[in-house]
């Protein structure tokens, strides 16, 4: 057996291993491990190579970015429980409500503002389902306009720093998280006006299907409403200075700022007077469950990547990509093509795991800029939310809403904004400043010299095993 | 048949307990991640210890909280087919998957990550920045993490063998799925 056929094969056998549904974490492992043993059999490696695994997985767990992940996901969970967007829900769906669109154009906003403060597409979904949802149907909006613009306007907190997609790429990637969240601030502000600019067009086009608020269901104006309105900015502002000002400041790394983020969301509930041992606890759980998972395909994806490269599948998939027509453009529109595919069965960490890590080498050979390349993925990478039918965003809407709500509105709802979302790739694909400007000057403050003495993985010499190829 | 629930239920409820301190970890490390952070502005003091403890306990939550996570079933998969089998195919599934995938896998791993762990014991190694926490016992969740996922795997491979011969009493057994929420 050559070694020109064991990257196709090792790829071929891992789609078809997945596709059993077997969990992803322990088939990458087995598959990697099985092809490893198999390549020092033929030659292609020595058993030292492999000796490397222990130190790459310890590499991982000792990786001060990737505690991230867990913080993030502890504030979502429990901001998701403490009625915060309930109170911003509430009051802007008032204020807009005398428009046509209304609603809809609060549900976006609110979706930004959830987005920019915690980095979790389940909590800004179900929030929004739950509330939005019941009063979009008794008003009469078009039940898939109602579906679809909650499920993507929950799906706006993937792009809108911080958000843990642009954390997990900026490290695939070897880029500071600081520089990309600052790229995608641009591509976050266009998207938020392609889909208000979609609303508007809707209702002008078709304004039955988003009505205002009859004059019976609005609050008066007044303090009671703008209380509503202030108790539910407030908290809200203050909570995106302390995790996104504090980053773009330099004062505190991405991975601080999620703790007292998650700090500052117990605070609220507080508060709020949500608070309990209970919500904690639940909180708690959750984030363990879903940080051991995330964590686990890494260090699958790892053991798969290890044995890859040790049989030149790098090599492969550059011979692959890079005869491509088109230079760099036609990389990216192939990437992205490839990616909204693959994105119907697999989820952004696999996808960021298994997959980035092997383009990421091509485009910087082909002179991409590895941050525009990030926010791009980032951005089509969103969509992996709005598949149907294995979208995670259409899954928890399924969940929530009510049995009126056929499965397949939901499904054609989501097809618009998945229209929207290309639009945006295309955009940012033809138009890099959209990504660079805020790169260059947005902040002032260059996130990357806020680096405190991370203590690096330690690699005694004596362990470490030279790389043979 | 019955020894082996017994295992089994022993696994489990170990695994449990790893997982619920796993669940403190995070509070932990949160914690002190933030408490870090104000400390460093509010009295310019840091130390690389409590630095260090923040990824000792992300490196706890992983290793110990894993197994928990394979017995809730909470690992995520791709159900393109799965998602349409019956019970039974699905239990068939996860046995053929355990049998060749995860055992096998994860035993390699605790069996390569112990030589690696053991090492830094016996050099009783200290972290390399000044003022760190020693290295060895972070090293050592390695193969305890591994390890007990190939006995959680043990675990879930003999209840579902018994769940194919019939009904079973006495262990619990997470076979539905639901994607975890992100």
């Amino acid at each position: 057996m050559s070694l020109e056929i064991m990257p196709p094969l090792m790829f071929g056998g891992l789609v078809i291993f997945l596709l059993i549904g077997f969990p992803v974490a322990f088939s990458l492992c087995a598959v990697g491990l099985f092809f490893g043993f198999l390549s020092i059999e033929l030659g292609f490696f020595t058993t030292a190579y492999l000796g490397n695994l222990p130190l790459r997985v310890f590499g991982i767990l000792s990786n001060d970015l990737l505690l991230a992940i867990p913080f993030f996901t502890l504030m979502g969970a429990i901001l998701e429980r403490c009625g915060l967007a309930e109170d911003l829900l509430e009051g802007t769906g008032q204020l807009f409500g005398k428009v046509p669109g209304g609603l809809a154009y609060a549900v976006i906003l609110v979706g930004a503002v959830l987005g920019a403060i915690t980095g979790t597409v389940a909590a800004s979904v179900i929030a929004m389902g739950m509330i939005s949802l019941p009063i979009m149907m008794r008003y009469g909006y078009d039940m898939r306009i109602a579906t679809g613009v909650i499920a993507a306007s929950g799906t706006i907190t993937q792009l809108i720093p911080p958000s843990l997609v642009l954390i997990v790429l900026g490290d695939q990637l070897g880029k500071s998280v600081g520089d990309m969240y600052a790229g995608a601030i641009g591509p976050s502000i266009l998207q938020i006006l392609l889909f208000v600019a979609f609303i508007a067009v809707v209702s002008i086009v078709a304004p039955h299907k988003v009505p205002p608020l009859p004059p019976e269901a609005l609050a008066p104006r007044g303090w009671p409403l703008y209380w509503r309105v202030i108790k539910g900015m407030v908290p809200s502002i203050v909570l995106i200075f302390l995790v996104l000002g504090t980053i773009f400041m330099g004062l505190a790394t991405p991975t601080e700022a999620g703790a007292m983020g998650a700090v500052g969301a117990v605070v609220l509930a507080i508060v709020n007077r949500r608070f309990s041992w209970t919500l904690l606890r639940q909180a708690m759980e959750t984030t363990m469950r879903i940080t051991a998972m995330v964590i686990f395909i890494l260090i699958g994806a790892t053991v798969f990547s290890l044995v890859f490269q040790g049989v030149d599948g790098s090599h492969w998939i550059e011979h692959l990509l890079s005869h491509l027509p088109g230079g760099q453009t036609g990389f990216l529109i192939f990437v992205n093509i490839f990616v909204f595919f693959l994105a119907f069965f697999l989820d952004f960490f696999e996808i960021a795991f298994i997959v980035v890590p092997l383009l990421a080498p091509v485009a910087a050979k082909l002179d991409i800029n590895l941050i525009w390349f990030g926010v791009l993925l980032c951005i089509n990478l969103q969509t992996s939310f709005m598949h149907p039918p294995f979208g995670f965003a259409l899954f928890y809407l399924r969940g929530i809403a009510p049995k009126e709500v056929l499965t397949r509105d939901i499904y054609w709802g989501a097809v618009p904004w998945l229209g929207l979302q290309l639009v945006l790739v295309a955009i940012v694909i033809f138009w890099p400043e959209s990504v660079t400007y805020f790169i260059d000057k947005g902040t002032g403050v260059d996130p990357s010299t806020v680096r405190i003495e991370v203590p690096l993985p330690d690699m005694p010499d004596d362990d470490a095993v030279p790389v043979f190829r | 048949m019955g020894m082996l629930l017994a295992f089994s239920r022993g696994v489990d409820w170990v695994n449990h307990k790893f997982g619920k301190v796993a669940d403190w970890c995070i509070l932990l490390s949160c914690a002190i991640s933030a408490g870090n952070a104000f400390i460093r502005y509010g009295v310019n003091y840091s130390s690389n210890a409590w630095l260090e403890v923040q990824w000792y306990l992300f490196a706890a939550v992983v290793m110990l909280g894993a197994s928990y996570t394979l017995f809730r079933n909470e690992h995520v998969r791709v159900d393109l087919v799965y998602g349409s089998l019956g019970d039974r195919g699905r239990l068939w599934v996860d046995i053929f998957g355990i049998v060749f995938f995860l055992l096998p896998g994860m035993a390699l791993l605790a069996w390569m990550t112990w030589p690696f762990a053991l090492d830094s014991f016996v050099r009783w190694e200290d972290s390399p920045n000044a003022g760190g926490l020693l290295r060895w016992p972070v090293k050592m969740l390695l193969p305890l993490g591994f390890l007990m996922l190939t006995l959680q795997g043990l675990s879930e491979l003999i209840k579902r063998v018994a769940l194919l011969r019939g009904p079973v009493q006495g262990v619990d057994v997470v076979t539905e799925y639901a994607r975890p929420e992100q």
